[in-house]
């Protein structure tokens, strides 16, 4: 199926990136659809903006896009500055890109985004990395970690030392036995006949 | 100008206060002129654990709201010329107070002192906002719990939102002997989930309860092993390099014996 509606993690809460070529019917449907795969990646209360230079909505638009994110919600707002990257997206919609994180993802700190994430440091106990796409953590991995948060079952998460407390994957959740094992090799999760299984990869 | 240090941990009862008298009145016994502000606003310990509590008529937040001047709430410490405390109030709140009035009030003190150390409160609303926002770096109080190292990092996390970067660690409370059985976390474990530098590590000694309850921070005391512990830390903190304290670890055949089947 072909993305109409794209989520991007802004400063003050989600932008919403709406594909120009198609009809707005298509995109509520496109977006309704979106929103009930990943109830979790979308906390109540959470500002959603369209930059308004890409796609100009009517007033009776507007409005039911308004009552669709509030049943999941969501704070509907108008953009007030004109993005430069949502320029781009008049040709085509883009695809979701990586994000790079170059630090250590500590208690009560949280890592949100559309496509795939690599951590270069640790994710520790208490803190959260929920990606649309795959996770890749380079080093240990002691908290919570949610792939393919908008239903995509076939992302993975893969960590240099998988110890997360929970894995999530699409919305199959396994937490982590009470005793874990020290892996020494990395270490990669992903969905196998419906079950979260973890494997060694890269082991001598 | 002074340096302003804040001594945190998100956790309560790790020995933030404690922390605070014994690095104060070790800088004094440095020769250097030291101010210890009180941060915890409606609960504040740090004048009975220095031993000034009947000595107090203004506080932190009389000088704040322009109730005196700022020498008026110093209180000068009974054993020590350059080392004074300002006292916090214990009838108001920790929302009797902002971020930029401590900003503003750590820079006034930077200029007297040559050394501000902020005694933060536990948790991480309005009085950790405010101790944190004059400092111009932390140190981080932990013990070898659980709890309290998933604090320290949630604390760490919120340092550096704030855009304090590097704080230093301090390991309280070690019982080597617990270390050596295996039964306490050891300190190669917190470093590595915190990931920061070690300042120093302070034993568990039954004389910090003594010297809490009488007013005399431990430092005072020549032969205590916290003593010890704890002016080493300041000496690393003037920038000298003092290799850290054994803890025995006495690895006997039966220890690495026991080691080996974990138990």
């Amino acid at each position: 199926m072909r993305q109409y509606v794209t989520f991007k993690g802004s400063r003050s809460g989600l932008q919403l990136v709406l594909d120009d070529s198609a009809n707005f019917a298509i995109i509520l449907e496109n977006l309704k659809a979106k929103l009930e795969s990943a109830v979790v990646f979308f906390t109540h209360g959470t500002i959603v903006e369209v930059p308004d230079k890409v796609r100009i909505l009517t007033a009776e638009q507007q409005e039911d896009l308004t009552k669709l994110l509030a049943t999941y919600g969501l704070i509907f707002r108008e953009s007030v500055k004109e993005e430069p990257i949502a320029q781009k997206n008049n040709v085509q919609p883009e695809e979701p890109q990586t994000l790079f994180v170059a630090k250590t993802i500590r208690s009560g700190q949280e890592v949100l985004h559309d496509g795939s994430i690599v951590i270069v440091g640790d994710v520790n106990p208490g803190a959260e990395v929920i990606a649309g796409g795959d996770i890749v953590i380079k080093g240990t991995c002691r908290g919570v970690v949610h792939a393919g948060a908008f239903g995509n079952s076939s992302a993975t998460i893969t960590a240099n030392r998988l110890l997360a407390s929970q894995i999530r994957i699409a919305n199959l959740i396994a937490r982590a036995p009470d005793h874990l094992e020290q892996p020494d090799c990395t270490e990669i999760a992903s969905i196998k006949d419906g079950n979260v299984i973890i494997e060694a990869v890269n082991c001598e | 100008m002074g340096e302003v240090i804040v001594v945190t941990s998100g956790k309560g009862g790790v020995g933030k206060t404690t922390t605070t008298a014994n690095l104060g009145t070790g800088f004094a016994l440095q020769g250097k002129k030291v101010v210890l502000v009180d941060a915890d606003i409606g609960l504040r310990n740090l004048d009975v654990v220095m031993g000034l509590e009947n000595r107090i008529v203004y506080d932190l937040v009389d000088v704040v709201e322009g109730n005196c001047r700022l020498k008026q709430a110093l209180i000068r410490d009974k054993r020590y010329e350059s080392l004074y405390l300002l006292p916090a109030a214990q009838t108001r709140d920790k929302n009797a107070v902002n971020p930029d009035q401590m900003k503003e009030l750590c820079a006034e003190l930077s200029q007297e002192f040559e050394i501000v150390i902020i005694d933060c409160p536990a948790g991480i609303e309005q009085g950790f906002k405010n101790a944190i926002a004059g400092a111009d770096r932390a140190i981080i109080v932990t013990t070898p719990e659980v709890s309290a190292v998933r604090d320290a990092d949630r604390i760490i996390g919120l340092l550096e939102s704030e855009g304090k970067h590097n704080p230093k660690l301090i390991i309280n409370r070690i019982r080597p002997n617990m270390v050596k059985k295996g039964d306490m976390m050891d300190i190669d474990d917190i470093i590595e989930i915190l990931a920061i530098d070690l300042l120093g590590i302070i034993p568990e000694d039954e004389y910090i309860i003594i010297s809490t309850n009488r007013g005399e921070p431990a430092v005072t005391n020549p032969v205590a092993a916290a003593s010890t512990a704890y002016k080493n830390i300041v000496r690393r903190l003037l920038g000298e390099n003092i290799p850290f304290m054994k803890i025995e670890q006495n690895d006997g055949f039966f220890s690495r014996l026991k080691k080996v089947f974990n138990f």
